[in-house]
Parts: structure tokens; C-alpha cells; sequence
């Protein structure tokens, strides 16, 4: 008889269930894994010692490609950070606009998780679904920013330009024609809180729709039931943050614990799960869409009645407006000084936190009194959760691993930095 | 002392210092424009208000003295408040030039407006402008900018000694400006954009051509004259952009002379040799390392097979560095030959044997700043060596007695209390005079005695007794003319027996980094440390000799001898009756030097080194930059030849080996060495009808790296090679101003344009060394002018 | 006991899996949402940040005027400028080279010209067959901004006023 042992095997870093460079060094016996080692730093950049380097304001977008699925929530601890150093003022209004992209932010990540774990566990048609959905807050992304993902939308003191007034439209082509596109446009006809606006009143029927895919679909649940149970003792310990803290249970959420922006203006509850597995999680994950989904509104509704600055009009730390700039000698000399050197903050140490998708994104940074961080450290939730990995896949079934992969929402940006 | 409390934190400060002053030393920063510690207080910017306790309104810390008991207050809300308005006054007329300003970036403007200036702009009028001056090629103006600190007019009155900027106008209508069409034409005016904390007066050459945030800082030292300043090197991608001035109090100040800051444009010349080449049947082409190496050394090997090893010799430009003196002694002295020196201008070496063992200032810098007599011999110091002009002329406003015995009455920036001006070749006689002088009735030495035929000049004796009065606090100082002079010795040892009948110091600092070269023995005679050269005791040839007495090989290092040896005329026959010349140089010199290899070696910029200045003072610095192309350092290059001719010892890795080996610790202390008998006067009388010949190198003609600077070929300094008379000579000839006239020398005719100069004595006149057209007259010391 | 005969009832006639088809069935039918690129293009907002372009002023003369603010702000060090004194004394820059591996197209550059010289177009389809042409030169920008001024022109009109 052949000696029986256990076996080492490879999974990713170029495995499609793998997100991105994950790679694992698996012990199996049989279909059963007896040891999970993720391996990491295979999409290291040096983001910490990149914003080392460099003025304050030069690595906002450097924290866009962190979590590269939930990028303003990144920004805005990054900004919260510098402005609670600098105990600069925001504007009441770019407080509702981070509010409002945060939980816009907020849902294009869970829509990119949901996609992707339903995938990974066998559906396809939700990953379909959930990129039209995307698409829309992309192009509010766009519309604000500039850019549909890397935003660099924040800024300490406020957000780089207030809403526009029109979206963009789509043109008549060969394959649509002015009927098809008056349709496709009507949604485009405002301004983009009527964009947002619209979004919000379509997305709950599509929540309904993923839910119906799945929820109580038997090959879901099968895969999902009682797959990598963390009990709340342990998620508190292994230093779980966001739903995958609320999915054991622990009613734990930066946005009402520690309220920044406008949260403790906002009207929302926290979803918890009760057994901690990943059937749990996924619903956690469905009711912050509809959450969120309300936040937005709260915040559209705001916004549409209350004008105002987007950004703080001190100028020692926010660049003039570019007329300002144009026109007067005091304006061009900060522009200047504040797009070559950027700004000095006094000596001090900060830790900011946000609520990101994935859970607590917090930056903790030291300042020396120069013009650059003297030192950044990130702290990304999805590292605590790869952690855990090993305790949540021991004793599954090599199936089981993918599923528990999709329920941790891992994305290697933030985890390698 | 007064006692004095700056936001809160109490300081003793000495009597009569001004706010700022204390601040400064305590570390708080008040904001300025108009205050540097270098210039007079003018308090006309307002910027440094300041609230004093118990005064009703905000004082100027610049120009508010320390009382006793005094509280002041830097940020409070009257203070902040003064700062502001003030900070809003001077941006009112400021033009909004910050995007296309050299300033942008390094601009105090731009740094209080944002530290303590309102961040919008109320003033909504027309600003005025004002027109730009063209003051010469090294400053730019753009006189919209200014704020009328005056700190430039203030540098030029105070430091520099020349009034070539002032304020016209009042209020708004102020301008700085200069005389009606004159430019700025201070050989240290380059300080004044230092000074300008706006970008109204900025650097010409480096015009729009870098931004100070990309600039790389390297420590550096300027190697064109002996004060070795300390210079801040900057460069962008391998390019060295600019030079600014490194402080160091005991050697270059906060200053630097325009010779140090501009001649950096030669690093990016055209001329740069950035390949190795080798000339076969008269054709120059291209080579790689190994095959000019070659050629070179098989070139001296054969003449050493050929004609012995004695018929190679070695010269060097006063500015390298100390490991590059050390090689190629070391390689010559490893092929046993001697013939190894730097000293291209001197001419008399009459006294090398008894030579102390490098030469030097005879102080320190700093103490010639307080030197109460100071006797300059042949010394234009203020040309030759600008940074220490301005210690002589702090030395002045400090009240000592400036003497001088010259060839030619040069136009100091100080006031010279008794000045001896007399031909060229009759200086000797003049200072044997001040040393009969000096000696009140006591034996004169026979040997000095010899020399002064007519004992009574005017003068003489006055300048004696202020030596006698100042005793150790005097100096005797021998400038480039007297180093370089026909009787170089007899004029070093009567400085010294005037010194030593006075109590003075004196000394004869050496051009360029010489005193490394003695240090390193590249002369023939000693080796390193001024020990005696083994088997140097058969005759050896110095530079003046490797010339005269043509050899079949010759090695440059960076060396032009047409223009840089005393004799051009005789170097240039020499190098092309040579069998073999190697030149290892940073320009491409074919056109000028009859070479058979060029190897590219490094500029000061690009190589590591160290450097002895004229105190003694060994300062080393690391390349700023990597070596243009394939240029590579000559220290390096000299080691691959150590190798390449089997020479022992040749293995150093860094040029700090090579600097420990020649183990500057061991370095005997200075001293004084016995005095060296002044030959007897020779019959060197001037022929009937010939004039003397002032044959100064003027500065900006001293080393081939300065004569490529561009722009400072184009300042008024450096007026083209003339024959330059006083008007009575001219007169006599039968010229003027503008007529050329036919100059003789010994060997050679050349024409000259003529200036009137009425600084050079008549019998004399001023024909400028280091210029082509002026070399066929050799070192001729008598030539005869005559009108073309 | 009645909701879970419903459960067991409702699972073997495999309802929830009905229900899911129900979803997909009305998806089959409704209207399509795909864009038939290239023929048809997603709109695209005026503060897209895409391929970058150098204007010029109405009379031809290049704006840049070398200030290398945006090369300053530029967190990528993607840009790279060299400038020097043009014959007729104005501040002019002879290489503006941008690295388009190296930028991460977050805008400053923009942000940071005082002469609106340096913009983002919309412009994002481009690509690159050989090595080294990911850095465009100095003549290629001015050349896109010369292609493009109408729509550049349009898009910062649009969105003057919140800038």
C-alpha cells in the first residue's frame, strides 16, 4: 500500500479565482485543506514610502490605487488625516459631497464583490448585472472627477470642483437612433444629482433582482451556509473590521461609532448577521446597498437646496480659484508655492479613519513640520481579513476556499500597498 | 548686557545689536527683505515689524537696538498685522511674473507672501512697470520686480567698493538703475543676485534654464585662484546649471567672485573633448580609450628608449587637484625622469632650493580682513584674487594702511594710503628701497643693498614705518605680477627681510591649486612633503626650462602652453618640436596645441579631488557630476598610464587613496625657511627707445576652463588684448585712443589696438598675457612700440 | 410546521430557481443596454481626464511658457522639461516630454498651468506599437492640442466656472 500524504499545491497568483496576485500555498489532504498560506506582496508599490517622498497633496492619487474598487473612501482618509493635522475647516457642502461619494463608492464595491463572488461560486449572470450598475456610478465618478476610477477627487480643505451642472449625453449612431438615444439620455437631462438621483430610485429593484438570483437560490446557499464561520470573540481578534465584523455579528461601523463627514446627520442602520459565515456576510453586504442607497438620497436632497463653497477658501493650504490666479499677485504667488512645494504641516501625529467598503481604511501619519509626511502607514482592512484566511478555510473543501476568497472581498491593492 | 525677552524666551544680548540680530541668534526667524547681516541696515523694506512692548506702534527689528528690559513680540496679532500690510504693500506693484521668473521657487517674496502675507489680492489699479537695464552679461534685470531693498546698491557701496547701482526717484517713481549707459562691472557683482530676494536682478547664463527644485547641490571648490571658495555646485540630469557660493567664514564669506560662479558655462562647452583622440599622418580621428592609451604610451617609451628619460617632462595647470600633482609626479619620477612642474608663468627660480615648501599667503584670510598694514607687491589682488580684494578692503574700512609698489597704478576698490608705481622691471629697486627704509640707519644686507641704488623714494619710508607700526598685524603680500616676474626671487626675498625687519607676515600666494602641487611635489626639485627628490640632484628642468631647452616629449595636463606658459612663443615651438606630446585635457585644444593624443579628463566639476589653498587650508570635495561622454577623472587616467608603463604602486581605487598617501597628516609645520641671497642686480637696463611690458594676465584669461566661459569673455573686464598707454606715452608714440600700433618683442611684431590708460606709468606699457594675439611677443620683457 | 411544508413544497418545484429565471427571462426581453463601440460611444463628461495635449494661443505662439510647475506638481515624474531663453528673450521650453507609462492621469498638471497650456484631453483611446513611444515629445502634444483645440476649448468653457 502506497504511503498516503499531504499535498502542497499552488493556488494563483494567476488563478481566475484568485483576485488579482493572490497567491496560496495550499496543504491538502485529499479535498480537504489542512493549511492555508497566502503569500503577499506581489503588488507591493511602496505607497507608504511613496507619500513619504513627496508634498501631502501629490499622493492623493496614490491612494485612489490602494483598494482600487473603492477608491474616494481611500482619498478621504488620506485627506482626513492632513486635514485634522492642519485643523482646517471643510465646507458643510464638500462634507455632503464626500458623504454622498462614499456611499456611491460604497456600492460600486460591494457590486464589484457581489459580481465577482457569485462568479467565483458558480453564477454568472449577477456579474453581468452588477457591471451595468457600475457603469452608471462610474460615470458619476466621471462626471465629478474626470476619471471613472482613480478619482483624485478629495483635497484637504474640501473636494476639487463642486457637481456639474449637465452629464454628458449620448450621440445618434448607426445603431441607435435619435428615439433610442432620447431614451437612453433621459436619465441625463439634469444636472448630476438628478443622475444620482435617478440611480437611487432604480437601484432597490435591482437589489431585488441580484437577491432573487441568489438569496435563497439552493446552489448559493449550499456553497455558502456554514462556510467559514468566524465566531464575533474571534472576528474581534483577528482584527476584523467592516462586514466581515457584522456578518459575526458585532455591531461595529465607523459611520455611527466615530461619525465623520455628515454621518451623524444621516439616517441609516447597520445590518449584522448573526452566525458568521459566508451566507451572512453576503447578506450584510445586500442590505448596506440599500443603506447606502438611502445615505445618497439623504445626501441628493441636501445638496440640490444648499449652494455654497466645495473647498476651504484658506489659501495657505487650497489653491486660489484659477481667475484668482490669473489676476491677482498674492493668488499666483500660493498657486505657485502651493503646486511646487505644497504646504507646510506643523509637527504632529494623526490617526483618520474612514468606513471603506471592505472595512476600517485608516491613515496614520506623522508629521516633522516639512512638506511631505514623515512617515504614512496605511492601515487596510483586507490585510486582517487575508490573515484570517488559514482559521476560516482549515477543514473546508478546496470549493470552499474560492468561496471564502469572495466573502473577504480581498483586493491585493491595499493588502500589498 | 541688556537683557531682552523675544516672544517670551529671555536672551542676554550684547550691547548695540539690533532686534533682528537677537532673533537670529536665538533662532526665531523674523521676516526680511532689506536686513542681511553682511550689509548696512537701510530699514526701508518694513518687513521685519516687530511689537515692542510699551512703543505705540510696530518697530523695525532691523533697526531697533536692544534695550534693557526690552519685550518683543514676533507673532503677535500688531505684529502680524504690521506683516501683512506690509506683505500687501510690496506685492502691490509686483508683476504677476512668477511662472517665467528664475526666482520662482528660491524667492523670499514668494516665501514671506505665503508665511506671512493675506492670500487674496485688493489691490484691483494698474500696476506700474518699469523699464529693464542692460547691465552686463552676467545679471539680467527685470526692474519691474524690484522692491527697492537696495541691498544691491548697498552690496556696491559696502562690499564691492564700486557704486554701480543706485535709486533714483522717489515713492513710486524709485528705480534702481545704474549710471547713464554704464553697466555692472564688478568682478563680484554675480553676489548681487545672490542678494536680490526678488527676481529682479537674476543669474544671465542660467537664464530660464532650470528650476531650483530640480537642482542638485554638490559641494565644490572653485579652483581659479588660490582662496579655494567653497562653492555650492548645481546641476540637473548630469548638467551643471549653476554655482552659488558655499558660506564659510574663514575663506569665501557668503561671496564669490563672478570668476567662480560663472566660469561654469566652459563645463557645458562646446570645446569639450568627450572622446579620446589620436593623430595619425596629421589626421585627428576618433579613438577609444585603449588605443589612445596606447598610442600615448608608446609614444613616450620611445622617446625614453630614444633619448632617455630625461628628455620627457610634465606640466601641469595650476588647477588641479592635489591627486592629480601627486600621479603624475609619481608617474614621471616612476620613469625616472624629474622634469615635472605647474609653475607655467613663473620665470625666476632662482630660489627654489631655499623655498619654504609650498607657498602661501603669509596669514590666514581671515586675518588679512584685520590686518592693519598690508604692502601689496606686483598684486592687482583685486582682479586676481577678488575674494581676497575684499578682505584687503574690509581690512581698509577697518582703518589699516593699504600700500602698494606696482607696475601699474591698478584701480583697487580700497584707498591706498602710499603707492609706489614704477616700471616693471624696476620694482625690485623700489622695495629694496622700503627694506633700506625699514632699516632706519642698521646695516642694510649687502645683497638687498645692491639693488637700491637711489635709497630715497617717495614713499618708501612711509611705507616702512606703517609695517613698523602695525608689526605683527602687518602683511607683506606678492601678487601674480610678482610671482610671475623676471626677479620673482629677488622680490620674495626682500619681502622677506622686510618682513623681517618689520615684523610683519609676508607671503606670495601661488595661482590656482599650486600650493597642492608642493605639497605633492610636482615641481622638480622636491618630492612630496618638500623632501628632497631622489636622483633630482642632476640637473632637472623646471617649466620655464622644459620650454626653453625644447624636450622630445611632452604630457599636459590641462594645460595650453601657448597661453598659459610664460613664454607662448617658445611653448609652442616646443610642443611642435616635440616627437610626442599627450594632452590629457577637458577641451579639445587641436587648434591650439600641437598634440599627438588627446585624452578627455574631467574638470573640477566632474572629478573628486582636494585642493591646499592659499592658508594651507586642504579642502576635498566629491565630483558633482559624472564626466561628460567618455571623458574620464585624470587621476584616473593617470593611474591607467602608471599601469600601462609598468610603474610601481599605481593601484588606488579611490582618489581618497591616493590623497592618504600622500598622508596630509604627516604635513610638517610651516617654517619660515632662511632667507635666499638676492643675486646681484643683473644689466638688464632697458634699451634706448623700448618700453617695459606690464604683461598681467588679466582674469578672465587665467586657466582654460575661464577663457570658455562665454559670458565672462563678454564682460568689460575682459577687454580684448590691447597695448594700453598713458597719454603722454601715447603721445610720444604718436597715437591714440582706437590707433593700432606695431609692438616688437624680442623675437616677434604684432599689431595692437591702443587704449589710453593713464594708470600705466610712462615708459611702460600694458600688453595683456594669455591672449593669441599676444603671444608671438613671448615674455619679452622690453618691446618697442611704434605706430602701425 | 406550515412554513416549512411551504419551504418543502416551494423547493421542489424549484421556485426560487423560477423566480431567477423570471429575473433573466425579463433581462432577455427588455431593452439592451450595450454600446456598440466603436461605431457608438459612451458620453464622456469635459473633466475627463484622458491623453494629454499642449495648447497654443489664437496666434499660434505656444503657451507653455516653461514654468515647469506641472513637472513640480507631477507626483509620477512622468514630464519632463528643458527649457531656455528664446531668441526674442521670452522663457521657452526645448523638450516637453511626457511618459505616459509613468502618468497616472490624476490632473495636476493641469491643476498647475497658469496658461492653460498643458491640458487632458478626452481623448483615451491611443496605443503604442513600439518601444519608446509611450513618451510623447513636445512636437506630438502641441500637435494633438493643435487637432483638438475646438473640443479642448469647449470642454474648459464648460467647466470654467467650477474651477
Amino acid at each position: 500500500m502506497s504511503e498516503i500524504r499531504n499535498y502542497t499545491m499552488n493556488f494563483g497568483p494567476q488563478h481566475p479565482a484568485a483576485h488579482g496576485v493572490l497567491r496560496l500555498v495550499l496543504e491538502m489532504d485529499g479535498e480537504v485543506i489542512q493549511r492555508v498560506d497566502p503569500h503577499i506582496g506581489l503588488l507591493h508599490r511602496g505607497t507608504e514610502k511613496l507619500a513619504e517622498s513627496k508634498p501631502y497633496n501629490q499622493s492623493i492619487g496614490y491612494m485612489d490605487r490602494l483598494d482600487y474598487v473603492s477608491m474616494m473612501c481611500n482619498e478621504h482618509a488620506y485627506v482626513r488625516a492632513i486635514e485634522e493635522l492642519l485643523g482646517v475647516a471643510v465646507p458643510v457642502r464638500a462634507q455632503y459631497i464626500r458623504t454622498m461619494f462614499d456611499e456611491i463608492t460604497r456600492i460600486l464595491n460591494h457590486l464589484l464583490w457581489l459580481g465577482a463572488h457569485a462568479l467565483d461560486v458558480g453564477a454568472m449572470t449577477v456579474f453581468l448585472y452588477a457591471f451595468r450598475e457600475r457603469e452608471d456610478l462610474m460615470d458619476c465618478y466621471e462626471a465629478a472627477s474626470g476619471a471613472r476610477l482613480h478619482a483624485t477627487y478629495y483635497r484637504p480643505g474640501g473636494v476639487y470642483r463642486d457637481l456639474p451642472d449637465s452629464m454628458p449625453k449620448y450621440q445618434p449612431s448607426k445603431w441607435h437612433d435619435q428615439g433610442d438615444v432620447d431614451a437612453m439620455n433621459e436619465a441625463r437631462q439634469g444636472s448630476l444629482l438628478d443622475f444620482i438621483w435617478d440611480f437611487t430610485e432604480r437601484f432597490p429593484q435591482k437589489v431585488d433582482d441580484y437577491e432573487t438570483l441568489l438569496t435563497d437560490n439552493r446552489i448559493w446557499k449550499q456553497r455558502t451556509v456554514g462556510i467559514g464561520v468566524v465566531s464575533p470573540e474571534r472576528a474581534l481578534q483577528l482584527g476584523f473590521t467592516g462586514p466581515m465584523l457584522r456578518g459575526s455579528g458585532v455591531e461595529w461601523d465607523l459611520r455611527k461609532k466615530q461619525p465623520y463627514a455628515m454621518y451623524d446627520q444621516m439616517d441609516f442602520d447597520i445590518p449584522v448577521g448573526t452566525d458568521g459565515d459566508c451566507y451572512d456576510r453576503y447578506l450584510v453586504r445586500m442590505e448596506e446597498f440599500r443603506q447606502s442607497n438611502g445615505i445618497i438620497r439623504q445626501c441628493v436632497e441636501w445638496l440640490r437646496s444648499n449652494p455654497g463653497p466645495v473647498i476651504s477658501d484658506n489659501h495657505k493650504i487650497t489653491p486660489p480659484s484659477r481667475e484668482d490666479m490669473k489676476g491677482g499677485m498674492e493668488s499666483l504667488i500660493h498657486h505657485f508655492k502651493l503646486f511646487t512645494e505644497g504646504y507646510c504641516i506643523n509637527a504632529g501625529e494623526v490617526y483618520a479613519a474612514v468606513e471603506a467598503p471592505k472595512g476600517e481604511f485608516g491613515i496614520y501619519m506623522i508629521s516633522d513640520g516639512a512638506n511631505k509626511p514623515y512617515r504614512v502607514k496605511i492601515r487596510a482592512p483586507g490585510f486582517a481579513h487575508l490573515s484570517a484566511l488559514d482559521e476560516m478555510c482549515r477543514g473546508h473543501m478546496l470549493a470552499d476556499l474560492v468561496a471564502v476568497i469572495g466573502t473577504q472581498d480581498i483586493v491585493f491593492g491595499e493588502i500589498d500597498r | 548686557m541688556p537683557t531682552i525677552e523675544i516672544d517670551g524666551k529671555a536672551l542676554d544680548v550684547e550691547k548695540g545689536k539690533m532686534i533682528i540680530e537677537a532673533a537670529d541668534a536665538a533662532g526665531i526667524y523674523i521676516p526680511r527683505f532689506c536686513y542681511h547681516e553682511k550689509l548696512s541696515i537701510a530699514a526701508n523694506c518694513r518687513m521685519c515689524l516687530v511689537e515692542v512692548e510699551k512703543a505705540p506702534k510696530p518697530l523695525p527689528a532691523c533697526a531697533t537696538p536692544v534695550v534693557d528690559g526690552m519685550k518683543v513680540f514676533t507673532s503677535s496679532p500688531l505684529a502680524v498685522e504690521a506683516q501683512k500690510g506690509t506683505m500687501e504693500f510690496l506685492l502691490i506693484n509686483h508683476p504677476l511674473d512668477c511662472p517665467v521668473c528664475d526666482q520662482g521657487g528660491e524667492c523670499p517674496l514668494q516665501d514671506q507672501a505665503l508665511g506671512y502675507g493675506k492670500d487674496i489680492s485688493r489691490f484691483a489699479e494698474k500696476k506700474r512697470a518699469v523699464d529693464d537695464k542692460d547691465i552686463g552679461p552676467l545679471i539680467e534685470t527685470e526692474m519691474t520686480r524690484c522692491i527697492h531693498c537696495t541691498r544691491c546698491v548697498r552690496f556696491g557701496q559696502e562690499v564691492a567698493g564700486i557704486m554701480e547701482l543706485g535709486m533714483t526717484g522717489r515713492g513710486e517713481h524709485s528705480e534702481i538703475g545704474t549710471f547713464l549707459g554704464h553697466s555692472v562691472d564688478s568682478e563680484l557683482s554675480g553676489n548681487m543676485v545672490d542678494l536680490c530676494p526678488v527676481g529682479a536682478l537674476t543669474n544671465k547664463p542660467y537664464r530660464f534654464s532650470a528650476r531650483v527644485w530640480e537642482l542638485a547641490d554638490h559641494a565644490g571648490i572653485s579652483p581659479h585662484d588660490c582662496v579655494g571658495a567653497n562653492t555650492n555646485i548645481q546641476s540637473v540630469r548630469g548638467r551643471v546649471k549653476r554655482i552659488l557660493p558655499r558660506d564659510n567664514e574663514s575663506v569665501n564669506q557668503c561671496w564669490l567672485s563672478d570668476r567662480d560662479r560663472y566660469s561654469f558655462e566652459a563645463l557645458n562647452s562646446p570645446e569639450r573633448l568627450s572622446r579620446p583622440m589620436v593623430r595619425r599622418d596629421g589626421q585627428w580621428r576618433e579613438a577609444d580609450w585603449e588605443t589612445a592609451l596606447h598610442q600615448a604610451v608608446s609614444g613616450i617609451t620611445g622617446v625614453i628608449e630614444n633619448h632617455g628619460a630625461d628628455r620627457i617632462g610634465a606640466l601641469a595647470a595650476p588647477t588641479s587637484t592635489l591627486e592629480e600633482f601627486y600621479l603624475l609626479q609619481k608617474l614621471m619620477r616612476a620613469m625616472g625622469c624629474h622634469n615635472v612642474d605647474h609653475r607655467l608663468r613663473q620665470q625666476d627660480f632662482r630660489d627654489d632650493d631655499e623655498s619654504i615648501m609650498r607657498p602661501w599667503l603669509g596669514c590666514r584670510i581671515e586675518d588679512l580682513g584685520r590686518a592693519r598694514a598690508i604692502l601689496l607687491v606686483g598684486s592687482n589682488i583685486r582682479k586676481d584674487q577678488p575674494l581676497l580684494g575684499l578682505r584687503v578692503r574690509d581690512a581698509a574700512r577697518g582703518g589699516a594702511k593699504i600700500m602698494a609698489i606696482n607696475a601699474m597704478d591698478y584701480d583697487f576698490h580700497f584707498d591706498v594710503a602710499h603707492r609706489i608705481i614704477a616700471a616693471a622691471s624696476d620694482l625690485p629697486g623700489r622695495l629694496a628701497a622700503v627694506v633700506h627704509a625699514a632699516h632706519e640707519g642698521s646695516e642694510v644686507p649687502s645683497d638687498v643693498a645692491a639693488w637700491a641704488e637711489e635709497a630715497e623714494f617717495e614713499d618708501a619710508a612711509a611705507i616702512a614705518s606703517a609695517l613698523k607700526d602695525a608689526g605683527e598685524d602687518a602683511v607683506v603680500v606678492l601678487g601674480n605680477a610678482a610671482a610671475s616676474h623676471a626677479d620673482a626671487s629677488v622680490l620674495k626675498s626682500m619681502a622677506q627681510a622686510l618682513a623681517q625687519q618689520t615684523g610683519a607676515s609676508w607671503g606670495c600666494p601661488s595661482e590656482g591649486n599650486g600650493a597642492a602641487a608642493w605639497v605633492a611635489g610636482c615641481v622638480p626639485h622636491r618630492a612630496v612633503h618638500a623632501r628632497p627628490a631622489t636622483g633630482a640632484e642632476k640637473p632637472v628642468s623646471n617649466a620655464m626650462e622644459m620650454i626653453d631647452r625644447p624636450l622630445k616629449s611632452y604630457i599636459l595636463l590641462n594645460v595650453e602652453p601657448t597661453l598659459d606658459c610664460a613664454d607662448g612663443q617658445a611653448a609652442k615651438q616646443a610642443m611642435e618640436g616635440a616627437d610626442c606630446v599627450v594632452a590629457l585635457t577637458v577641451f579639445d585644444i587641436r587648434d591650439n596645441v600641437d598634440a599627438d593624443v588627446m585624452l578627455p579628463v574631467a574638470p573640477y566639476s566632474e572629478t573628486s579631488g582636494s585642493y591646499v589653498n592659499c592658508e594651507g587650508r586642504l579642502q576635498s570635495v566629491t565630483g558633482a557630476v559624472a564626466p561628460l561622454g567618455e571623458a574620464r577623472p585624470a587621476w584616473k587616467v593617470l593611474r591607467v598610464l602608471g599601469n600601462l608603463l609598468d610603474a610601481e604602486g599605481f593601484d588606488y581605487v579611490t582618489s581618497e587613496d591616493v590623497k592618504n598617501e600622500v598622508a596630509w597628516s604627516q604635513m610638517p609645520i610651516l617654517d619660515e625657511s632662511p632667507r635666499c641671497g638676492v643675486p646681484a642686480p643683473n644689466a638688464r637696463r632697458r634699451p634706448a627707445g623700448a618700453l617695459v611690458r606690464i604683461a598681467d594676465v588679466p582674469l578672465y584669461r587665467v586657466d582654460a576652463l575661464v577663457r570658455r566661459a562665454v559670458s565672462l569673455q563678454l564682460t568689460a573686464d575682459n577687454q580684448p588684448a590691447m597695448a594700453q598707454l598713458c597719454a603722454e606715452e601715447a603721445q610720444r608714440v604718436g597715437v591714440e585712443e582706437g590707433d593700432r600700433v606695431s609692438v616688437a618683442g624680442a623675437a616677434a611684431e604684432v599689431s595692437l589696438p591702443v587704449r589710453i590708460n593713464d594708470s600705466v606709468p610712462t615708459g611702460s606699457v600694458y600688453i595683456p598675457s594669455a591672449w593669441q594675439a599676444t603671444v608671438p611677443l613671448g615674455n619679452s620683457t622690453f618691446v618697442k612700440v611704434s605706430k602701425a | 410546521m406550515g412554513a416549512s411544508i411551504q419551504h418543502y413544497i416551494k423547493s421542489f418545484f424549484l421556485w426560487e430557481l423560477v423566480k431567477g429565471m423570471q429575473v433573466t427571462g425579463r433581462h432577455l426581453f427588455a431593452r439592451k443596454i450595450t454600446v456598440q463601440y466603436p461605431e457608438e460611444k459612451t458620453p464622456k463628461s469635459p473633466r475627463f481626464r484622458g491623453l494629454h495635449a499642449l495648447r497654443r494661443y489664437p496666434n499660434g505662439e505656444e503657451r507653455c511658457i516653461a514654468c515647469k510647475l506641472c513637472e513640480a506638481v507631477c507626483p509620477a515624474l512622468a514630464i519632463t522639461i528643458e527649457s531656455e531663453e528664446r531668441d526674442d528673450g521670452t522663457r521657452r521650453t526645448t523638450r516637453y516630454e511626457i511618459d505616459l507609462f509613468k502618468c497616472i492621469y490624476c490632473g495636476f498638471c493641469e491643476e498647475a498651468c497658469p496658461v492653460d497650456s498643458i491640458v487632458e484631453t478626452d481623448i483615451h483611446e491611443f496605443h503604442f506599437e513600439n518601444r519608446g513611444e509611450n513618451i510623447i515629445t513636445k512636437e506630438q502634444l502641441l500637435a494633438i492640442g493643435d487637432k483638438y483645440e475646438n473640443q479642448i476649448a469647449a470642454a474648459r468653457q464648460q467647466d470654467a466656472r467650477y474651477r
